[in-house]
């Protein structure tokens, strides 16, 4: 076992000095004459972005989304004035906004790995199911809607459900249909207005997804929502607007996958990439309930920009269950506002990382209504020199008397190269509550378990497989359809099996 | 602001006393290259100290003060300060040299005392400069120096030329640049190979002055398999505009060596507390940072230790008591850069009227770093609906086989426990109190008896004031 150096321990960071150190340092400089010194500059993977000009890590990898866009966007669109007004709002946040707007984490932003100088934003984007579009229900959904890029390719939804006044549309569509019924949802949107790549989405989406369940409409099977996205060298930004009405309820499934084939590229060549801008902006009234799962395996040429926030009314219940396997970069963030007394929301994500991903995934939980619930869980399994940036905070502010508020953050690293970072974060303005609690834990596989299984005659790679799968099952049961349940499941079995092949020739 | 400004004033200080003492040498107001060269000059320096201050102050200008410490710290004056003050033309030899205005101020600071107890040295920092300083007869002859940064600059030169601002660069932050272009004063310790310190060795700092920034550097080098804990305590008088101290404390655990590091930390509410204290931990080595916070109007400081060699260990006890008009940015670091190593940081802290207490924490396990066991914790108590409570732990590990565990909460006061204690006979307050002692008593246990009987009389003192 050798033991490194310090220089060659620091010069192996690859977001630099400022990712090592973060705030704690009193911010840090590039030393020169000491013996912890770091190199002059800091030495990026040598898989991930060698053959791309240098850019500072916070730069965003894409030039186009400016003023002239989202005019255009407005212009080709016929839309009307206040929308037109709203993305000009937005392209002028865009410009101004850091890209980190809180300092606790600007040391964790990458976007080095990215490539889009040549992505083109989509303009038109056809708000109606183009011909001969797939109509029909997926088995045990009660509606389904498909984009293919910025085309609808299939949308359903049971008659029934119709008559009471559900409607599952594109958001061009719903602009159309009732511009005063959308006009609330995409200006009071609950995005944070501090963020830069939740402007991006409002001010140049081109394609979006508008669900709306009416007060006291209960929706019993799942609502499938499909973006096939990552085109290479396209940017597809998109909105995902979900209302539920008061005591209604829904339970939904986004799945984020590959638009078609990957694309075949000879050894050494670079992979075009695509870029998806994307948004959940979801409204909970009074006693609303809403089960929300997501699927994302975008194509691994993608970097992927997800904003969800969520507002959430008197007594209502969000429950959130997020898988994040696919992307060459993710970077989420997810805001909770738990408003109402009696609001609750639980929050359980998964990230499978593998070569050279980076997952770089924030959320927040704001407690202002009495007697809240958050319990937040986020776990991570890393390899094949992948990376999870992972932050949470908590805030509880002075009116949130009565809160229980949790926070876990767990990580289980499988090699040598990956990485994890996680910053479980605590602002606490009352301390009338229950729980204000986190907890993080980044440890190996278990020998205990492991043994455990192997006594039961399985072998020590099945019963690796066993362990680590089951460490992200979580998420997998809290899927609402059997079919994407199974789909999951594929997908890390997949994930899984990916690191024995690429380890078999090594050994 | 102004009115609660003049409540912290107005607040009885303990040690709220101000000596007019006559400065022989000091400088102009403010900071400027002149300023530095003057200081190294007043101090007959190495010309390679004076590059090194000069080298500090070239940063300290060009480094932009840290967006994210409290609001005011980042409106520090820097103009507006005396950066170097000397009381008296030399340091003494014995107590009965000391002048007298300034034995007064030590005497009621309890130090002759100290000294006839059973502590092993006593080093007392009045104002820029080491003013009494003296060690046991028997430490001196085990070899253990233990002395003014000053004067071991002077007879210790290859020591302190191989060391100083290895651990903390100039260019490690602002603060720290500050420090290293005008320090002045703090300690100088060296252990020898195997030298066990029986006693802990002690130093007391004040800051007396109006406006006299107080830069004290400190340098601890415990050699091979020696084993020394070092306690400082500090109290300062109340003044009307605000006193800074940035001090960099750099401690050089060698392999095998034992360094326990204790601080109670009870500068007056007007005084910005900014410091920068780094460990290196060699192999096998023992590092222990145990860390009070009660006073000071606003402190930033998170004791950091860097473990370099195999089996190094490190631990880090943070404890810090936020109450009106305060904010203790406070926390720990723990940076793993060798296999083996292990780490354990626990954090309490208090807030109440008004207070605000920050936990900033780094844990770090650098590739390489295999077989690594570390643990955070940090517990906060609320006590009113007035005084906020942050925790920002950063935990990046980049090894498959670390264990790591981190754990946090914030919380008030039960009511059951209240209601308990106040069945026995105890008021509302005792037995808040002795909750609140309960709750820091991870600390206290690990003090000498006489600290912990001092330290939670502070914690009294500090929970009594709530009533006033």
């Amino acid at each position: 076992m050798t033991v490194p150096t310090e220089a060659s321990a620091e010069a192996s960071i690859p977001d630099g000095a400022s990712a090592h150190l973060g705030p704690v340092a009193l911010t840090p400089a590039p030393l020169t004459l000491a013996p912890l010194t770091l190199a002059a500059t800091p030495a990026p993977r040598p898989s991930v972005s060698s053959a791309r000009s240098r850019r500072a890590p916070a730069e965003l990898p894409f030039t186009f989304a400016d003023a002239a866009l989202a005019a255009a966007l407005g212009e080709e669109r016929g839309e009307p004035a206040w929308l037109r007004e709203d993305r000009a709002a937005a392209a002028a946040d865009f410009a101004r906004l850091p890209v980190e707007s809180n300092q606790l984490y600007t040391g964790y932003v990458d976007f080095r790995a990215a490539d889009l100088s040549g992505a083109r934003p989509f303009l038109r984007g056809a708000d109606e199911p183009a011909a001969g579009a797939d109509a029909s229900l997926p088995e045990g959904a009660a509606g389904v809607i498909e984009l293919r890029d910025d085309v609808v390719v299939r949308l359903a939804l049971e008659p029934d459900l119709v008559a009471r006044g559900v409607v599952l549309e594109t958001l061009g569509a719903a602009v159309a249909r009732d511009a005063a019924g959308i006009r609330d949802a995409l200006l009071a949107t609950p995005l944070p207005v501090d963020e830069k790549l939740a402007a991006l989405s409002r001010g140049f989406w081109s394609q979006g997804i508008h669900l709306h369940v009416p007060d006291g409409v209960h929706v019993e099977r799942p609502i499938l929502l499909r973006w096939a996205v990552g085109t290479p060298e396209r940017a597809l930004l998109g909105r995902t607007i979900i209302r539920i009405g008061i005591d209604a309820s829904a339970s939904v499934i986004e799945d984020q996958v590959a638009p078609g084939p990957a694309i075949a590229c000879a050894a050494g060549e670079l992979v075009p990439q695509g870029l998806v801008g994307a948004t959940s902006e979801i409204h909970l009234g009074a006693g609303a309930t809403l089960s929300f799962a997501s699927i994302q395996d975008l194509p691994l040429a993608t970097t992927l920009l997800h904003q969800r926030a969520a507002t959430l009314g008197r007594g209502a219940t969000l429950k959130l269950a997020l898988a994040q396997l696919g992307g060459r970069i993710v970077r989420s963030r997810i805001d909770n506002r738990l408003m109402g007394q009696g609001s609750s929301v639980e929050q359980v994500e998964i990230v499978f990382g593998g070569t050279d991903q980076l997952f770089d995934l924030t959320s927040y939980t704001r407690h202002v209504g009495e007697d809240t619930t958050g319990n937040l869980l986020s776990k991570a399994v890393l390899q094949q020199g992948s990376r999870a940036y992972i932050k949470g905070l908590i805030s509880i502010e002075q009116t949130a008397r009565g809160t229980d508020s949790f926070l876990g953050e767990f990580g289980m690293i499988l090699d040598r190269k990956s990485r994890s970072v996680t910053v479980p974060s605590l602002e606490i303005d009352q301390p009338d509550c229950k729980r204000a609690a986190h907890a993080s834990s980044v440890g190996p596989i278990d020998p205990a378990q492991l043994f455990y299984l192997e006594s039961r005659g399985i072998t020590p790679d099945e019963a690796r497989k066993f362990i680590t799968l089951g460490f992200l099952e979580p998420v997998v049961a809290r899927v609402p359809l059997e079919s994407e349940r199974e789909r999951l499941w594929g997908l890390l079995e997949a994930k899984w099996a990916q690191r024995r092949d690429e380890d078999a020739p090594a050994a | 602001m102004i009115v609660a400004r003049e409540e912290i004033v107005s607040q009885e200080y303990k040690y709220g006393f101000h000596d007019d003492v006559t400065y022989l040498v000091e400088t102009k107001v403010g900071l400027t290259r002149q300023t530095v060269v003057e200081i190294s000059g007043f101090k007959a320096e190495p010309d390679w100290m004076l590059q090194f201050r000069l080298r500090a102050y070239d940063h300290f200008l060009a480094r932009a003060m840290p967006t994210w410490v409290p609001e005011n710290v980042q409106n520090i004056d820097f103009s507006k300060i005396v950066y170097y003050r000397k009381p008296s033309e030399r340091e003494e030899k014995s107590w009965d040299d000391v002048p007298d205005k300034i034995k007064q101020t030590f005497e009621k600071l309890g130090i002759p005392e100290a000294e006839r107890k059973f502590l092993a040295g006593v080093g007392a920092q009045y104002d820029s400069e080491v003013v009494y300083h003296s060690v046991r007869e028997e430490l001196s002859k085990i070899g253990v120096v233990f002395m003014g940064m000053d004067q071991g600059l002077r007879e210790y030169p290859e020591i302190v030329k191989k060391y100083f601002g290895t651990v903390i660069p100039p260019e490690d932050n602002k603060f720290a640049a500050l420090n290293s272009a005008v320090w002045s004063g703090g300690s100088f310790v060296y252990i020898p190979k195997g030298v066990e310190v029986p006693l802990p060795l002690q130093a007391y700092f004040r800051i007396n002055g109006e406006n006299t920034g107080q830069f004290e550097r400190t340098l601890i080098i415990a050699d091979e398999g020696s084993k020394v804990h070092y306690i400082e305590g500090c109290t300062a008088p109340i003044y009307t505009t605000d006193a800074l101290h940035a001090a960099v404390v750099e401690v050089i655990a060698l392999p095998g060596a034992q360094i326990r590091y204790t601080t109670i930390q009870n500068w007056s509410r007007d005084v910005y507390n900014l410091v920068t204290k780094r460990a290196h931990a060699h192999a096998r080595s023992r590092v222990e940072w145990v860390d009070a916070n009660t006073g000071s109007r606003s402190t930033v400081k998170y004791p950091a230790i860097y473990l370099r060699g195999e089996g190094a260990t490190a631990e880090v006890i943070s404890v810090a008591f936020a109450g009106h008009g305060q904010h203790q940015d406070t926390g720990a670091k723990a940076v793993h850069l060798a296999p083996n190593t292990r780490s354990r940081i626990i954090s309490k802290s208090v807030s109440k009227d008004g207070g605000r207490s920050t936990y900033r924490g780094t844990l770090k396990v650098a590739p390489g770093a295999t077989g690594v066991v570390a643990s955070v914790r940090c517990d906060a108590l609320l006590l009113d609906e007035a005084s906020r409570s942050d925790t920002y732990p950063y935990i990046d590990i980049q090894e498959d086989d670390t264990t790591m565990t981190h754990e946090a909460t914030v919380g008030k006061v039960s009511a059951d426990q209240i209601f308990y204690l106040m069945s026995r006979g105890l008021t509302e307050n005792e037995a808040t109190n002795l909750i609140v002692q309960g709750f820091l008593e991870v600390f206290t246990k690990e003090l000498p008896m006489e600290y912990a009987i001092e330290f939670n009389r502070l914690v009294k003192m500090e929970m009594e004031g709530s009533l006033g």
